[in-house]
């Protein structure tokens, strides 16, 4: 990738992180926090999936990169998940 | 094993020799601050378990600091376990022999290689459990207590999910744990089995299969341990199920070696007599454990000789099979044979002792575990336990007779005193050479070769990658029973053959990794006391901070070269260079650290009631617009990092290091802005919190300096790594080559996208 698509993943970021602040500053957080709860952790994941897959060039490298990565984030997303269920 | 395994898969060293060299030190330091805990007052003193909120100072007798010495030693035994994993991956994934596909390597190779990938995960959420616990001890954070000042005793409804947090966090460690002893043992039996059968496994593929299965499926199955605590019924029911589910994979491996033994002719040498008996204590430990995973039996059966009976036949009956690979292995480790007859003599004694040790707690199941009362008729099957201990406990001393004897009078073993062992291992001398093989290791042709270093310039002048055959290899622990001396009896050694590709083998002599450990062991257990304030610890964590931080810069400027396999088979990470797989293995175990911290968030919060959390427990002066800025900081200090690769790509020095000088400054801006962030909300004086916002105040700021404070740590360390490359490449380094910057870049990356999480989790929502 050349530096005017990394550009682009950059403003991507960018006004993704503003729209999150966004979320709170008008409110939505306090009036629909369900709502407001999901965009934000929506938009952090893509954020995240998009940095992962562009500036640490996973979409690049063999699959079993982001295998071993995505082994993690499931383990760690089962002992969250299961965890608080436990105690609900 | 991890000298047995390298032999396996044809590697002549790890990957990384010197964070092997470091991974032992550290393991060595954090045994040793262990045994300097006795002398601080008192040790910790809470069993392996750890239960909060016993773990923690307010519940301790004395100033506990031997308890936070041991926290703290611990924190260092899996960071060497870590590195340890790390490197035992990357080597099996980047230096096989060429033509050994994974689906090839020897079964015991295979259970090591699952065994650290269990390592890999379970340690680093072990690694949070730990790190959480030890801020507790140092720093006052109020996760696994009920009290908020370490003095008074609060009550739970401070923080509701203390102590089932610890439990949490431990058995998710603590059941992989489990597989972590076992598998080696698991893989030694069934590479026992195959030599003295004179056969393959039968179903050797769904043997592998269940073996990964078991692999995955330990990681949820970790709250039938906790069927006692206040957890609820339907998480206990699906626990119960997947605590059941993990049986059916162990039964078809247990059918396989059966099958096999069916299948072959036995010959009952003692390596394979205790493989067998090792099997036979595994079946009945197997099915003792499907009544424990059964909510209703559990609640009768907890806290029983019931669990000490079953946990026995299990683990020693690990062991078990471990002491016949110790036997097996045993003329490869020394070149002389034992003496047959004793080994026999002590399988004998060693299984007639272990049934009579452990079977009658069977029996005696009522009798409560670790209380030394218990009623009275069943007096009968205690005394006989007694007596099975002392046989057991005798047996083995034949067997040190036996192996320290034969060390002078033993027969010569040669390379392979087994007649069936088909694995790489016994092609080589016994014991083997430091470098391992006479040449390098190669299958292409279907069965074990060594080239020397004409054959390997020959096939390395052709264009990279393209000279490897990866198809052309044949199962290589033996497809068939084959006499493994037949096969590579063509393999001469050549002179210098071991060199590969002219490099030499590298040298593991630096003294760095030894002072990083030293270092480490002082400042941990300066941290041990530093809440006493007395001087002599707060020194000791200062000299011992700075003595690590200091040679750690004086390893990274050490040259040191240990070069990658020149033909090797690296399915499924071809393309990913040594250095680029270690650092992502790393992050993958990263993920799970700060999954550990920011699930733990998650839990007490849940505990608490999420929505009162916001409310009741974080002030108003904790406002939005500082995390915000932070990841502004963040994202474009990420985005100048790529900008840097690209300049480097081109040649552009001056772009190069602006770029990376860039990304340090936007790094410091994100420390000082969270500086004064933090110094603000420590120094409010609201109604709620007169006293200031700090450390201590409630589970809500425990959780967020904490939290944030582990990513601070993360930015730090990253910091000093880009100060260091900003230097460089100001003096010319990278032009051409971006690949420092590239895995620089995935560490400093990950902790932008963590980032990317704490913001909304603990600014906004
Ligand atoms: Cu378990």
């Amino acid at each position: 990738m050349d530096w005017k698509g990394y550009t682009l993943i950059y403003v991507v970021l960018f006004v993704f992180a503003t729209i999150q602040a966004v979320v709170e500053f008008v409110g939505l957080v306090d009036s629909a926090y369900w709502l407001a709860f999901g965009i934000i952790m929506v938009l952090s994941v893509v954020k995240a999936v998009g940095v992962a897959a562009y500036y640490q060039h996973l979409i690049s490298e063999p699959r079993s990169v982001t295998y071993m990565i995505l082994g993690g984030t499931l383990g760690a997303i089962a002992l969250t998940g299961a965890a608080a269920y436990s105690i609900v | 094993m991890p000298t047995t395994s390298s032999l396996q898969i044809g590697a002549d060293d790890l990957a990384f020799p010197r964070l092997n060299a470091l991974s032992y030190w550290l393991y060595l330091f954090s045994g040793i601050l262990v045994g300097v805990s006795f002398f601080q007052g008192s040790t910790f003193a809470g069993g392996w378990t750890m239960y909060a909120p016993l773990n923690t100072p307010a519940y301790i007798p004395g100033e506990g600091l031997g308890a936070t010495s041991v926290v703290l030693a611990l924190i260092m035994f899996t960071a060497a376990v870590t590195m340890g994993s790390v490197n035992f991956l990357t080597t099996m994934y980047r230096m096989r022999a060429e033509g050994l596909r994974m689906r090839d390597i020897p079964i015991f190779s295979l259970s090591i290689n699952l065994t650290v990938w269990m390592m890999l995960f379970a340690f680093a959420a072990l690694l949070a459990a730990l790190m959480i616990l030890a801020s507790d001890h140092v720093i006052g954070t109020t996760y696994f207590q009920f009290a908020n000042d370490g003095s008074t005793l609060g009550t739970s409804a401070e923080n509701p999910g203390a102590s089932l947090l610890w439990a949490h966090l431990f058995w998710f460690f603590g059941h992989p744990e489990v597989y972590i002893v076992f598998f080696p043992a698991l893989g030694a039996m069934a590479e026992i089995f195959q030599t003295f059968t004179g056969r393959r496994l039968v179903g050797r593929k769904w043997f592998i299969i269940s073996m990964v299965l078991v692999a995955i499926q330990s990681f949820i199955v970790w709250m039938h341990h906790m069927f006692l605590t206040g957890i609820n019924l339907p998480i206990k029911t699906i626990f119960m199920a997947t605590t059941i589910g993990i049986s059916l994979p162990f039964d078809l491996m247990v059918f396989s070696l059966i099958y096999t033994m069916a299948k072959g002719r036995v010959r009952f040498k003692t390596p394979f007599l205790f493989s067998l008996g090792a099997l036979l204590l595994f079946i009945l430990g197997g099915i003792t454990g499907v009544f424990l995973g059964a909510i209703v039996l559990d609640y009768q059966f907890r806290g029983t000789y019931w669990v000490v009976a079953h946990f026995h036949y299990v683990m020693f009956g690990g062991a078990t099979a471990l002491i016949g690979g110790l036997y097996y292995w045993y003329p490869k480790m020394t070149g002389k044979m034992y003496d047959e007859f004793l080994g026999k003599v002590h399988f004998a004694t060693f299984f007639v002792g272990f049934n009579l040790l452990y079977f009658p707690m069977f029996i005696a199941w009522e009798t409560p575990r670790r209380v030394f009362e218990y009623p009275a008729d069943l007096q009968i099957w205690h005394n006989l336990s007694t007596v099975g201990g002392f046989i057991l406990g005798a047996s083995m001393l034949v067997m040190f007779y036996n192996l320290f004897v034969s060390i002078w009078r033993g027969e010569d073993a040669g390379e392979s005193p087994w007649k069936y062992a088909s694995t790489a291992e016994w092609a080589v001398g016994s014991p083997p050479k430091l470098e391992n093989f006479p040449g390098l290791p190669s299958y292409a042709s279907g069965s074990l070769e060594f080239l020397d270093d004409e054959e390997v310039a020959e096939r390395t002048g052709k264009p990279p990658g393209a000279g490897v055959a990866a198809d052309g290899g044949t199962a290589s622990d033996g497809g068939t029973a084959r006499n493994i001396r037949a096969v590579t009896a063509p393999a001469t050694p050549t002179a210098a053959a071991h060199e590969t590709g002219g490099e030499g083998h590298a040298s593991h002599a630096s003294f760095w990794p030894f002072l990083v450990s030293l270092g480490g062991f002082i400042a941990f257990l300066g941290l041990s006391g530093v809440r006493t304030g007395s001087p002599v610890y707060v020194g000791m964590a200062a000299v011992g901070g700075l003595a690590t931080v200091g040679s750690l810069v004086g390893m990274t400027r050490e040259s040191f070269h240990a070069p990658e396999m020149a033909i090797a088979e690296r399915w499924p990470f071809e393309g990913v260079e040594k250095m680029k797989l270690g650092m992502w293995t790393f992050l993958a175990s990263d993920v799970v650290l700060f999954g550990g911290f920011i699930g733990s968030y998650a839990f007490v919060r849940v505990a608490y009631g999420w929505s009162d959390w916001h409310h009741d427990l974080i002030p108003a002066e904790h406002v939005t617009m500082p995390g915000l800025i932070n990841t502004y900081l963040l994202l474009t200090s990420s985005f100048l990092v790529v900008l840097a690769m690209v300049a480097a790509k081109r040649e552009w020095r001056g772009a190069t290091t602006a770029s990376l000088a860039g990304t340090f400054a936007l790094g410091v801006g994100f420390l000082v802005n969270k500086g004064i962030e933090w110094n603000h909300l420590f120094h409010i004086h609201s109604e709620m919190f007169p006293n200031g916002w700090t450390l201590s105040t409630n589970i809500g700021s425990s959780t967020f300096y904490l939290t944030t404070g582990l990513h601070g740590a993360h930015v730090v360390v990253g910091l000093v790594i880009c100060g260091y490359m900003t230097i460089r490449a100001w003096n010319g380094a990278y032009q051409g080559d971006d690949k420092p910057i590239e895995y620089f870049g995935l560490y400093w990356h990950f902790v932008d996208i963590v980032w990317l999480f704490l913001f909304p989790l603990f600014y906004i929502l």
